[in-house]
């Protein structure tokens, strides 16, 4: 999306040492990717900037989806604050403000970004969620001249994001406030978007999720053998959205993910509320 | 001796009073392999033979039907034929394709292009086969549209001959009139009017030789592996809705141009669509001649008839005119056809002038976008060249805004004086560098470039250098198919196009070629276009879209703005110039 103030950049930490889970957790099965696919494909669908992937130093990362970009921590194990500085510092030439999250958020929802994004006022550093009942630093939009002042932080050892929020200036979105967004309060009514998975439990639980509802069309040529008209599927990827119609992704397919962006990746992120429309990928007339 | 696939020469016919002079053009190996045939071949021959500003519709304006290496082989799609001349609606080349038996009779005349000058006295017809060439009166077929006149002509030489003639749009002067031969037109850039000014009503050619092709059996080979992959997926749509399957579909990504590209999306597209046609009207498909796809999708009208429906006349007399009934669009379809119109330009005209209508800029109320019969009346009023508005409209867009002014060219849906497809360029950004840049003008058929927007390739809302490479690419086997000639519906069965034509190339002629070769061919092309353009008056300025689409954004359904703006076209104008090696006013360095 656009801004007023321009285009607005995407930070995904994977550097953690996700050492609750017992394995990394940028490289967990997701719907035929990973977490980390999902977090910057889901980014990269929403926001008009760059989308970079901060790791830690020397780490092996899976497949990224393709113009995300990666960057690495100084040093390892410094906290989310060193990793927020480097990706601030990798977009800050191409966008004046990003949306900073984890790689562990697996129902991480477009409204939201939207409505954080929204959140962030003229006068303001930083939008901050506070959403079920905790700060949410990981889910949070910040301005990107604050790559400076959070990596001097860093160097004088001052690695939590709230010492950085003490010298700017924060707007907190509340649940209520959050809500009050049509489309969160729609799409994503729990604000699950936060959800962390830390532990195998979580993630067990998160990938037991019924996949979101999403409408899908086919036209033309694809429309025969009855499927013609919209119909609700439930599919985490485009992929999965196609086999649930019968089609198979080749290359004379192609996608429109709601009505604008037009995608071939099998593996890109569906929400609820999405519509994609199934179109022969020979337009001639 | 000449390569497989050619003659070796081209006829130039000199039309004056009731006779005709003809005199065979040698064509060497090295012109015909440099410039293939059909389009290319067309340009050469544009070069050669047009005087440098000569008025598109004077006697002495040169006007070429191109054949090509394969005509006449069993490859499918390929009894294709070009007409080539400087189109009296942009004061450009233009060439325009169509597939008939045609091609093949007018090649084996034994001539690899057939190419009239002159004027007749009277109302005539000129005939040519291998024993020569000649002029016949038939004053009797004026005002007849093409197809009754081909009938007429039928039955007065006999079943042999073969006619491209032209409705009496052409015989008025309309500047976007069609050249047609069994319902297949030559349809943009005004060559019906290039005809008619020579006062001929037709050409009509009869086979009477045999054109060798370098190694038969493997011509034969090659075709029957073309004709099963012709059956693919890569044709299914045009097999089992044909292109009008693309109306819903752009409609889903706003990409449908509505009311003169005030919309890109609009609420009477299902009624129009094919998917619901199909199941209503369908009656029968068609193919052209040597065609094994079968795009043709034919309707029942309301009252009797039928009519045979593409997305772009669909296109251009339905949203872009506001008008969903498809029984007033069938009509009007129906209307073009008899009078021997171009269906995009005489579309684009309209929408323009119902929006100047409805501005208080034209003083004609009852011409209101959603009016059906509006549209007809205006149609009529165009082929007849009526005072006032039928002649104001009858020489397109861009001349009729200049006669009206009050900022009207600003949406005028033109560029170079040619109309606008149906492909909205602000969500079509690949597109609309290939729309600016074109030799034709606004075209979609010698600058595929949508394929690129609509393939993920790139961000078709963001143009930039991706769109550059994308829209000369499309534009380069663009160039190759059509001088080849083979039918674009079969782009998506080439999966290393280049390739695989030099192949299919290769045994016809003989010719030893490669995909190097042929990109070489394609950029030669492409730039010869140009430079016959630039002799012709054109300059970098007429690289550009009309102001409304670079200053107007759309708001997609999505809630995204699609906006391309006057900085954002230039420079991918820019990156065009440079990757084609032309210097900085688009002027070819060699």
């Amino acid at each position: 999306m656009v801004s007023s103030e321009g285009p607005a950049a995407g930070v995904v930490l994977a550097g953690g040492r996700s050492s609750r889970m017992g394995t990394a957790k940028a490289a967990l099965e997701w719907h035929g990717s990973t977490l980390l696919y999902r977090t910057t494909a889901l980014l990269a669908r929403t926001l008009d900037g760059p989308v970079v992937v901060v790791a830690a130093p020397g780490q092996d990362l899976p497949a990224l989806p393709a113009g995300v970009a990666v960057t690495e921590d100084p040093v390892e194990g410094r906290g989310p604050l060193q990793g927020i500085a480097a990706g601030l510092t990798a977009v800050a030439e191409r966008a004046s403000q990003a949306f900073v999250c984890s790689t562990d958020m697996p129902f991480l929802h477009p409204a939201f970004v939207r409505c954080v994004l929204g959140g962030l006022t003229p006068a303001a550093d930083v939008a901050l969620p506070f959403a079920r009942g905790f700060r949410q630093p990981l889910a949070a939009v910040y301005r990107t001249s604050l790559a400076g002042p959070a990596a001097e932080l860093v160097a004088d050892g001052m690695l939590k994001p709230g010492m950085l929020f003490a010298r700017c200036t924060v707007t907190s979105l509340d649940d209520a406030r959050l809500l009050s967004d049509p489309d969160v309060a729609r799409f994503d009514p729990d604000l699950d978007s936060v959800v962390n998975v830390n532990e195998p439990a979580d993630y067990a639980a998160a990938r037991g999720r019924k996949p979101a509802e999403v409408v899908v069309e086919c036209f033309g040529a694809l429309a025969s053998d009855g499927r013609r008209g919209p119909r609700p599927v439930a599919a985490a990827t485009l992929a999965a959205a196609a086999d649930a119609v019968g089609l198979t992704l080749d290359r004379h397919v192609v996608a429109a993910l709601n009505g604008d962006q037009i995608t071939r990746d099998p593996l890109l992120p569906l929400v609820a509320g999405d519509t994609v429309a199934f179109l022969s990928a020979d337009a001639g007339g | 001796m000449a390569p497989g696939g050619y003659f070796g020469r081209a006829l130039v016919v000199d039309v004056a009073g009731d006779a005709a002079t003809a005199a065979p053009l040698p064509l060497d190996d090295a012109v015909l392999r440099a410039y293939l045939g059909g389009v290319g071949l067309g340009t050469w021959l544009l070069h050669t033979l047009s005087p440098a500003g000569v008025d598109p519709l004077a006697p002495e304006a040169p006007l070429a039907f191109v054949f090509s290496p394969l005509v006449g082989t069993p490859l499918t799609t390929s009894a294709k034929f070009a007409v080539v001349a400087t189109s009296p609606l942009t004061g450009l080349l233009t060439d325009a394709l169509a597939s008939s038996q045609f091609a093949i009779a007018g090649k084996l005349t034994g001539h690899d292009a057939i190419v009239v000058r002159g004027r007749a006295s009277v109302l005539s017809v000129v005939l040519v086969d291998a024993s020569g060439v000649r002029v016949e009166p038939c004053p009797e077929l004026a005002g007849l549209p093409a197809a009754d006149a081909e009938t007429a002509l039928s039955a007065r030489f006999g079943r042999g001959w073969r006619s491209a003639a032209i409705g009496p749009a052409g015989e008025r002067g309309v500047r976007f009139a069609t050249i047609s031969h069994d319902g297949r037109h030559a349809g943009r850039g005004g060559l019906g009017a290039v005809l008619g000014a020579k006062n001929l009503k037709a050409v009509l050619v009869r086979a009477g030789t045999k054109a060798a092709v370098a190694d038969a059996p493997a011509v034969l080979a090659a075709a029957r592996d073309l004709r099963a992959r012709s059956f693919g997926p890569a044709t299914a749509k045009y097999r089992e809705l044909g292109t009008l399957a693309n109306l819903l579909a752009f409609n889903a990504v706003s990409t449908l141009p509505t009311r003169n590209f005030t919309a890109a999306t609009f609420d009477g597209a299902p009624r129009l669509a094919a998917e619901e046609l199909h199941e209503l009207r369908g009656v029968a498909r068609n193919s052209c001649a040597s065609c094994s796809i079968g795009c043709e999708h034919i309707y029942s009208r309301r009252g009797g008839g039928s009519q045979r429906m593409e997305y772009e006349n669909v296109f251009a007399l339905g949203p872009m005119c506001g008008v969903s009934d498809p029984d007033d669009v069938f009509a009007a379809s129906a209307r073009c056809d008899e009078l021997g119109i171009d269906t995009i330009s005489a579309g684009g005209t309209i929408a323009w002038a119902m929006e100047c209508a409805e501005r208080g800029l034209l003083d004609e109320p009852w011409l209101r976008f959603g009016d059906g019969a509006a549209l007809l009346r205006a149609l009529d009023a165009i082929g007849t060249r009526s005072p006032g508005l039928g002649e104001l409209l009858a020489q397109g867009s861009r001349h009729a805004a200049g006669v009206v002014g009050h900022g009207s060219i600003d949406f005028a849906p033109q560029v170079k004086g040619l109309e606008l497809p149906g492909y909205e360029p602000r969500t079509l950004q690949a597109m609309a560098l290939g729309l600016a840049v074109n030799s034709r003008g606004a075209d979609h058929n010698r600058s595929g470039a949508y394929e690129a927007d609509l393939s993920g390739e790139v961000d078709r809302l963001d143009g930039g250098d991706p769109h550059v490479h994308a829209a000369i690419a499309t534009e380069d086997r663009a160039a190759v198919m059509d001088s080849m000639i083979l039918c674009k519906f079969l782009r998506g069965v080439f999966t290393d196009p280049f390739t695989e034509w030099a192949a299919l190339l290769a045994p016809v002629t003989g010719w030893d070629l490669d995909a190097d070769e042929l990109r070489a061919t394609a950029r030669r092309i492409v730039t010869a276009k140009r430079a016959f353009n630039l002799r012709a008056g054109a300059t970098a300025a007429d690289d550009t879209l009309p102001a409304r689409m670079l200053e107007t954004p759309l708001v997609l359904a999505s809630g995204r703005s699609a906006a391309l703006t006057a900085d954002t076209l230039r420079s991918m104008v820019a990156g065009y110039y440079a990757a084609r090696g032309w210097d900085a006013e688009g002027r070819p360095c060699t």
